[in-house]
């Protein structure tokens, strides 16, 4: 019953989508009221219908109805109840339903906002949103199969993947990450609504830039989410391994987060039309390949699903979007003309444009490493990884130039910078650049990249919070305001300059914490039998003993370990072995001591209870934890710059022209 | 597709068309949509071994229950099967009873479990139930299976007469499979 239900739930859904496509770009081509009337009906029905399998699965998944497909494969009486709740997007099947979810839900949120907005573009908007619709029902229907009936179902399941149940990050990074890839669609089908029409003017780029920021704000959270996940659960210490799904879900955001800078531009000058479609094409096509990545089993990682029917099917989706992009910007890419000049000079928009390219040549560099292996492989048929050394001579010095363009940038003025200028923006930061590179020098940072990140870093600060406060400071010279209030009304009045400011702030952040986390730390491998103590710089750890924990659906081993740091005690951490029901392998979980300066990570190797020895790898980490709260600074920031243009046009013309923002206010 | 991007609205501007850009999207395009396409069907999670073609990693291991240790040199001049398993994995019970029965039939192949990870006392008992026409030995700190490479059980590896790997099975073998390895290492590396 509950299998045909949700299945006759995603055939309708699949139908809902391709009228609506055909409606779509039929109304597009030919505008008509009812055409539009109905693009907008069978849109919001994909939603409804997407909602409705979802929330099928969902009861499947709570009542244990082993006779769906997906429930008998990853669920299971003994998990939580949580678990069994999130196992909709533990496995292959049930991701891409969940998948459809979020499609949907940002399908219907834009077609709502924009149904009495941009009648040229909508359409063919819709058109292209519910396309892509189509293709993840179809995908639903047919190779993934979610709702399988089961004929003579199992009394119990196995339970969704351990590494999934161990962790609370793991019930937020998959919603996060969707929300961000799935939400690639709709800027996608509105630049590509922009090449059908042929104009990208400065109304329509709004739209499309606020649709771009906000998965990107869950992208950005998404990927350090999977970072800090593998940090607390995988035990090996680190937070980034360049495994070709992380690269999956980085790729897009670079071009994303390019896209988002060169929106400025046409926004302000009415330049780099086609190339911003370009950018925010290509972030669309990226998220298909990461999702070809993830579940086709052709790249090797904690991530990938098990083979299926569903890569090739992906694989096909993946060459025709890639084939009509590439033959919609051929033809189309130079109806979207430049209304302005892009200045070459010293200039921001010079430096816009190094930015932009710096970017580009970021998403190259980890799509070659990513993909090279393959290459190799399919010519050779050795196997080989290109692995983190290439990824990190690649992607340091990018990063580092990065960091200093994000400073440079705000530093000097558009158009034209005189030598004057040029000095007085750029000569004041070197002394917040030196402190802070001899600070790090002081604390004993002896390698150059290090030093370089710090150096520039400073810099950046000090462009970045000199930005932020300038309208403070100007207000309170001028209307006497105190610093709180001053600081209130000029967040009020220029909230994307302001947002854009606060996520640079962040990002530079982020870029010198993982300069310090990854050159700075210390670790130590060691066996410890019961009572013996070891010491890795200031911390002592004390293997005090190991006992047994028994819960409903794991058996865990866990050591307690005493820890004091120059003879003050800490407390106690516990790391732990588990042995998940059904499965073979034991999986660890480190136990992690978080402080603003330092982790110290402990991780068990092997534990013995009969010899009463644990082998463990203890790492000491500077800085990991501002990698958390600069990622969270960041997203902030990008939530600053979307909220008032979420509130309504005349909001979004007032925060466009700083300089006009006054009027605007006082007509409000 | 094609069709909508043809002007239909007042709007919309005249088509042209831009080599370069074709030219591009194709250069980037097309080498990756191959590269994907070669590698569809290929399992990432078979790590070929580099120790096929070389030979094996020498050991002399006591059996299960005790007993004078068996070293590989006392192996050659024969093809050997080195099987590395585990009481608590489930595919190694699969497959024990086809490695039983190929030991039994094919005398000239010297067939040898190598005990991984385990208890020497539920081993004697498991094998003691199941019955094994060879020896199975035990591996203390699993310094063998390190040696060998082994990343989980089951693996197996297939030696020719000169002690040189020929093949590494990784998973439960079944007894068709069996025959067809053992086969390859009786003829020798080519």
């Amino acid at each position: 019953m509950v299998p045909a239900l949700g299945r006759i739930l995603i055939l309708l859904a699949l139908l809902a989508a391709s009228a609506g496509a055909l409606v779509g770009f039929a109304t597009g081509a030919r505008p008509s009221g009812a055409g539009w009337a109905w693009a907008r009906r069978l849109a919001y029905a994909f939603a409804a219908l997407m909602v409705l399998a979802n929330l099928v699965m969902e009861y499947a998944l709570l009542t244990h109805d082993f006779s769906v497909g997906y429930v008998a494969h990853v669920g299971s009486r003994s998990v939580p109840t949580w678990v069994s709740l999130v196992s909709l997007w533990s496995s292959l099947e049930g991701s891409i339903l969940f998948w459809g979810l979020v499609m949907g839900a940002y399908i219907a949120v834009a077609t709502w906002q924009n149904r009495h907005r941009y009648p040229e573009y909508m359409p063919y908007a819709v058109g292209m949103w519910l396309a892509c619709g189509a293709f993840f029902s179809f995908l639903l229907a047919g190779p993934a199969q979610p709702f399988a009936t089961v004929p003579g179902p199992p009394i119990d399941g196995p339970g969704p993947n351990p590494l999934l149940q161990n962790h609370y990050l793991m019930i937020i990074h998959p919603p996060f990450l969707y929300a961000g890839y799935v939400g690639m669609t709709i800027p996608f089908g509105l630049a590509c609504a922009a090449l059908l029409v042929g104009r990208l003017g400065h109304d329509f780029i709004r739209p499309l830039r606020n649709f771009l920021l906000l998965p990107w704000i869950f992208l950005t959270v998404a990927i350090v989410l999977g970072g800090w996940w593998a940090y607390e659960v995988l035990g090996w210490g680190g937070y980034w391994a360049w495994d070709p799904v992380e690269n999956a879900s980085f790729l897009p955001w670079l071009t994303a987060t390019a896209a988002l800078h060169s929106a400025l531009l046409v926004e302000r000058k009415g330049v780099l039309k086609g190339w911003t479609a370009t950018l925010v094409i290509a972030t669309y096509l990226l998220t298909v390949l990461g999702t070809f990545m993830t579940r086709s089993g052709v790249f090797n990682s904690v991530h990938s699903f098990t083979q299926s029917a569903i890569g090739p099917t992906i694989l096909v989706f993946l060459a025709a979007a890639l084939l009509f992009a590439v033959a919609l910007l051929t033809v189309r890419v130079d109806t979207l003309a430049a209304e302005g000049r892009l200045e070459t000079g010293p200039s921001r928009d010079a430096v816009f444009l190094v930015q932009n390219l710096l970017f580009v040549l970021f998403t190259f560099t980890v799509l070659l490493g990513t993909v090279f292996p393959l290459v190799v492989e399919a010519a050779r048929g050795v196997q080989m990884s290109v692995g983190r050394p290439y990824f990190d001579k690649m992607s340091v010095p990018i990063g580092v130039a990065l960091l200093f363009v994000m400073g440079v940038g705000p530093a000097l003025p558009w158009g034209h910078a005189t030598k004057e200028q040029l000095r007085r923006a750029l000569l004041p930061p070197l002394l917040t650049a030196s402190m802070l590179a001899v600070l790090g020098f002081a604390l004993g940072v002896r390698n150059a990249w290090t030093m370089v990140a710090l150096f520039f870093g400073g810099f950046t600060a000090q462009i970045t919070l000199s930005e932020i406060l300038l309208p403070v400071r100007q207000r309170m010279r001028a209307r006497g305001e105190n610093v709180l209030e001053a600081l209130r009304q000029a967040q009020r009045r220029g909230r994307r300059r302001f947002g854009a400011y606060i996520v640079h702030a962040g990002a530079l952040l982020v870029i010198v914490a993982i300069a310090v986390s990854s050159t700075m730390g210390s670790s130590k491998e060691i066996q410890l039998r019961e009572g013996e103590t070891m010491a890795l710089g200031a911390y002592a750890l004390t293997f005090v003993n190991a006992d047994r924990v028994a819960e409903p659906h794991r058996e865990s081993v866990r050591a307690r370990m005493d820890v004091s740091k120059n003879g003050r005690s800490l407390g106690t951490l516990y790391p732990r072995m588990s042995r998940y029901e059904s499965q073979r392998e034991p999986i660890g979980t480190p136990a992690v001591r978080t402080s603003l300066t330092e982790d110290l990570y402990v991780s068990i190797q092997n534990i013995d209870l009969a010899s009463r020895s644990v082998g463990l790898l203890v790492l000491v980490n500077p800085m990991v934890a501002w990698i958390w709260i600069a990622t969270a600074v960041m997203a902030l920031g990008g939530l600053v710059a979307l909220v008032p243009a979420w509130r309504g046009e005349t909001v979004a013309v007032r925060v466009a022209v700083p300089s006009a923002s006054a009027s605007a206010e006082g007509s409000r | 597709m094609a069709a909508t991007s043809t002007p239909g609205t007042a709007a919309a501007r005249a088509t042209r068309f831009n080599p370069r850009v074709l030219a591009a999207g194709a250069a980037v395009a097309l080498p990756l949509l191959v590269v994907l396409l070669l590698n569809l069907r290929r399992d990432p999670h078979t790590v070929r071994s580099p120790l096929v073609g070389r030979p094996a990693p020498a050991f002399s291991l006591a059996p299960v229950g005790g007993g004078a240790p068996l070293s590989l040199e006392s192996l050659r001049g024969r093809p050997a099967v080195i099987n590395f398993w585990a009481t608590w994995c489930v595919p190694c019970f699969e497959e024990h009873a086809a490695l039983t029965a190929a030991a039994r039939t094919q005398r000239d192949v010297q067939f040898v479990g190598i005990v991984y990870e385990d208890e020497e006392a539920r081993t004697q008992a498991f094998l003691q139930k199941r019955a094994s026409s060879y020896p199975s030995l035990m591996d203390p700190e699993g310094r063998t299976a390190i040696a060998y490479g082994v990343f989980g059980v089951p693996e197996t590896f297939f030696l020719d007469r000169g002690g040189r790997i020929v093949e590494k099975h990784v998973g439960p073998l079944d007894s068709r499979t069996i025959a067809a390895l053992v086969a390859r290492a009786r003829d020798g590396a080519r």
